[in-house]
């Protein structure tokens, strides 16, 4: 049974990974490995520090308190990996459920789906990781048993904070993301502060720099690096293991119950009445198709995070770049970064435009009225809003940093920005289209496909380096450049405006039809 | 007579698949409940497909009222007709009363008895309650009620049901069926595919048999009145599709 059941699961996570799936989760396993040498390297510089007087001539500053804030702070900087990448949906509950419909017992299912799951590549690679990272450092023999059993526990606890987290998430969504960006925000202005009076700071640091390694030993990734630094021995080790022991399955058998329950229980949507008037209110301005559109746009609750982060980014490094001294990197980092905004929204709205109604498209087919006119009101309403955003922050660039550069050099430069950013959109709408997803924690983007997101990320980098970077007298023929480009594209938008139906008629009506 | 429908020497094929539909005749006439049926990959869904301009056709000719369905008339038919898909066509995240208000919108019905009527049509299908809960959160019976309240609002004089009672319960299927005759007899012509042959029976007045893209039988209200009495839907489908006979010894184990 048990084979069945791996057979099952290896088939559905074949199914589930593409190509591209399949170089990322490559690649990340590389990463991984680089990672762990790396840092076997560094611990054994760390070991024979002391035995090699080199050391001390080639590397004054890597003082043992050095060397020991480095290795606890790359132990907890790699529990936050661990617990970010570890993903309870790993159990593929839904997809395995059916199984309890062909006669698997529900407990044997349970107990499996645990096993399956500490096996998964996922959870091997950093398992595996600790554990060889950890045994480098050992201060006896016994000390394998307490990373053995600290392993498996940080394992089993990550995987119920999870659990509960993403609970609690759904419940308090709102709460909980403020209170992140709100964290986020103050550490970068924290570190904005100390960067500013470094030398203070470091002096100061130097002297509490006991204090911090203490502090960070509290600290999850610090508590698996002490099961392999203490100096133990038989009696403390058998005292640690009459208590790791029963906890290690405590927590397991928590598993088996959540697992269980989650088994038996599906989620059940609670029926919820709704009366927002901010359909009406798209409707009212936008028209019924776009604002229909946007309306869906604004409830998915992944876009709420996104549109958090696209005002917070710029909000937190504008200030800080302007506190700079203005060189090369503000002259290209504060105009991309702005033209990043209004592309933002634009990404969110038209990167996927037709992934979130899927087969309600249909219906809007059937509907008196032209299809194409539906389609172009859909596509002036999305530029309509990143539009206006793109004006303000044009305005904002002329009236408050004039050191970017002369208004009609800002003015092309945004505009050039902002269509070459468009024509990409609509090109991931019609040949990336995907169904968008409402799940905000799995692996796979819900809305824009991954490699469209790779591919934004890095287009916005090097198309605000080339647009951005001060090119002294050359500045001008960049200028006729870009003025030509978005005159052909305009021009070409404008002539083949009817590219909207018959692209949507080519790529996208026969998957809709043939999508349950 | 006069027709509401007409299909001639109609050819569809998916792709470089076998044909769907295989120089497909058929005449509907206006003011009947027609109904269509067939087994699993007849082509039933094709055809409602291409006649609700959702589907293109690869050869043949359409005509819905006195419209050929080409580019220039697309808008003039889509007017007159309605449709409820299978599985049905809503608003995910728009709630019941929401998804009905601007389907009407889309028709250009904005009277003042609009509100009426809906709450009406939602009362007499017992889904008022859903009225302001979101679509997606319905059970599969209501978002078929829900889509065929849609359908019924903008008052169509052609009306196509891809599986109109499947999910839905007894009740609800009886209250359909008294909806589609009372629409019926003020002339409104419904088309119908559906498995559950009894219920085509019972309510259609004339029926057609689909078979691997072909019309092998047209049964009008006159022919069925002179079959024998006793003779059934299904019986007669037997007649027509090739019911291959497998035969029980295969499962014999069981």
């Amino acid at each position: 049974m048990l084979s069945r059941l791996l057979y099952l699961n290896w088939k559905f996570f074949l199914a589930r990974l593409s190509r591209f799936q399949s170089l990322v989760i490559a690649g990340y396993t590389i990463f991984l490995l680089i990672m762990l040498f790396n840092l076997m390297g560094t611990a054994l510089v760390v070991i024979f520090l002391d035995s090699t007087p080199q050391y001390e001539i080639d590397l004054p500053w890597l003082t043992p308190e050095i060397h020991q804030l480095i290795l606890i702070t790359f132990a907890n900087v790699f529990w936050i990996l661990h617990f970010a990448f570890t993903s309870t949906r790993l159990l593929n509950i839904d997809e395995n459920r059916k199984l309890l419909a062909y006669g698997y017992p529900s407990g044997r299912l349970s107990f499996h789906l645990n096993l399956m799951s500490m096996y998964h590549p996922v959870n091997v690679i950093y398992n595996l990781t600790w554990i060889v990272f950890l045994s480098v450092q050992i201060s006896s023999g016994l000390n394998i048993l307490w990373i053995l059993l600290a392993v498996l526990i940080n394992y089993g606890i990550i995987y119920s904070i999870k659990h509960r987290f993403l609970q609690l998430m759904e419940k308090r969504f709102k709460v909980i993301v403020f209170s992140i960006l709100f964290i986020i925000f103050g550490t970068i202005q924290a570190f904005a502060i100390i960067s500013r009076q470094t030398q203070a700071w470091l002096g100061d640091l130097s002297l509490q720099l006991a204090e911090i390694i203490n502090f960070m030993y509290y600290l999850p990734g610090g508590l698996l690096f002490w099961s392999a630094t203490v100096e133990t021995d038989p009696i403390h080790t058998a005292i640690f293991l009459a208590i790791a022991i029963p906890a290690a399955l405590f927590i397991f058998r928590d598993h088996y119950r959540k697992t269980l329950e989650g088994l038996l229980n599906p989620a059940v949507k609670k029926v919820e009445k709704d009366v927002s008037k901010l359909l009406a209110f798209l409707k009212k301005w936008l028209g019924p198709n776009a604002g229909k559109f946007y309306y869906y746009v604004m409830i998915h609750p992944y876009n709420r995070l996104q549109l958090l982060a696209i005002i917070l980014i710029p909000i937190v490094y504008i200030p800080l770049l302007l506190h700079l001294e203005y060189g090369l990197i503000s002259a290209i980092l504060i105009p991309t970064m702005l033209a990043a905004v209004p592309v933002a929204l634009l990404a969110i709205c038209m990167a996927n435009m037709f992934g979130y109604e899927n087969r309600e498209l249909l219906l809007h087919m059937q509907f008196p009225v032209s299809f194409e006119k539906q389609l172009k009101e859909r596509f002036l309403g999305i530029i309509a809003i990143p539009l206006l955003i793109f004006y303000g922050i044009t305005i904002f660039e002329i009236t408050r940093l004039p050191e970017i550069g002369p208004v009609f050099d800002i003015y092309i430069a945004n505009t050039f920005f902002f269509l070459c950013f468009m024509v990409v959109f609509l090109w991931s709408s019609f040949y990336q289209f995907q169904k968008a997803s409402y799940k905000s924690f799995s692996f796979k983007h819900p809305i824009i496909p991954q490699k469209v997101t790779f591919t934004i990320s890095f287009a916005i980098i090097i198309l605000g380096y080339t647009i951005f970077v001060p090119l002294g007298d050359l500045q001008s023929y960049r200028l006729w450049v870009m003025i030509f480009l978005i005159g052909a594209i305009c021009t070409y938008l404008w002539k083949n405006f009817e590219v909207l139906v018959t692209l949507y008629q080519k790529k996208i009506l026969g998957r809709l039809w043939n999508m349950l | 007579m006069e027709y509401a429908l007409e299909i001639k020497n109609l050819r569809k094929k998916y792709g470089n698949e076998k044909l769907v539909l295989n120089n497909l005749d058929l005449s509907v006439p206006g003011g009947t409940i027609f109904g269509l049926i067939g087994p699993n990959g007849a082509g039933k869904s094709t055809i409602i497909g291409i006649l609700t301009g959702l589907l293109s056709l690869d050869e043949g000719e359409v005509t819905i009222g006195d419209l050929p369905l080409n580019n220039k008339n697309e808008l003039k038919i889509k007017k007159k007709i309605a449709s409820v898909l299978q599985p049905p066509l809503l608003f995910e995240n728009f709630t019941s009363y929401e998804f009905l208000t601007y389907v009407c919108e889309m028709y250009g019905i904005t009277d003042e008895q609009l509100n009426d009527r809906i709450n009406s049509l939602l009362t007499y299908f017992e889904i008022e309650e859903f009225s302001y809960v979101k679509a997606t959160q319905l059970s599969s019976g209501s978002r078929k009620k829900l889509a065929f309240c849609a359908a019924v609002l903008t008052e169509p004089e052609i009306l196509f049901l891809d599986e109109p009672f499947e999910s839905v319960d007894v009740i609800s299927i009886g209250r359909m069926k008294s909806l589609l005759r009372r629409m019926r007899n003020k002339g409104c012509t419904i088309f119908i595919t559906s498995h559950i042959l009894e219920v085509v029976e019972n309510l259609c007045d004339d029926i057609a048999i689909l078979y691997e893209g072909k019309i092998l039988a047209y049964l009008d209200a006159k022919t069925r009145s002179e079959l024998e009495k006793d003779v059934t839907l299904s019986e007669i489908f037997e007649r027509y599709v090739k019911v291959h006979d497998v035969g029980e010894d295969l499962l014999n184990w069981l």
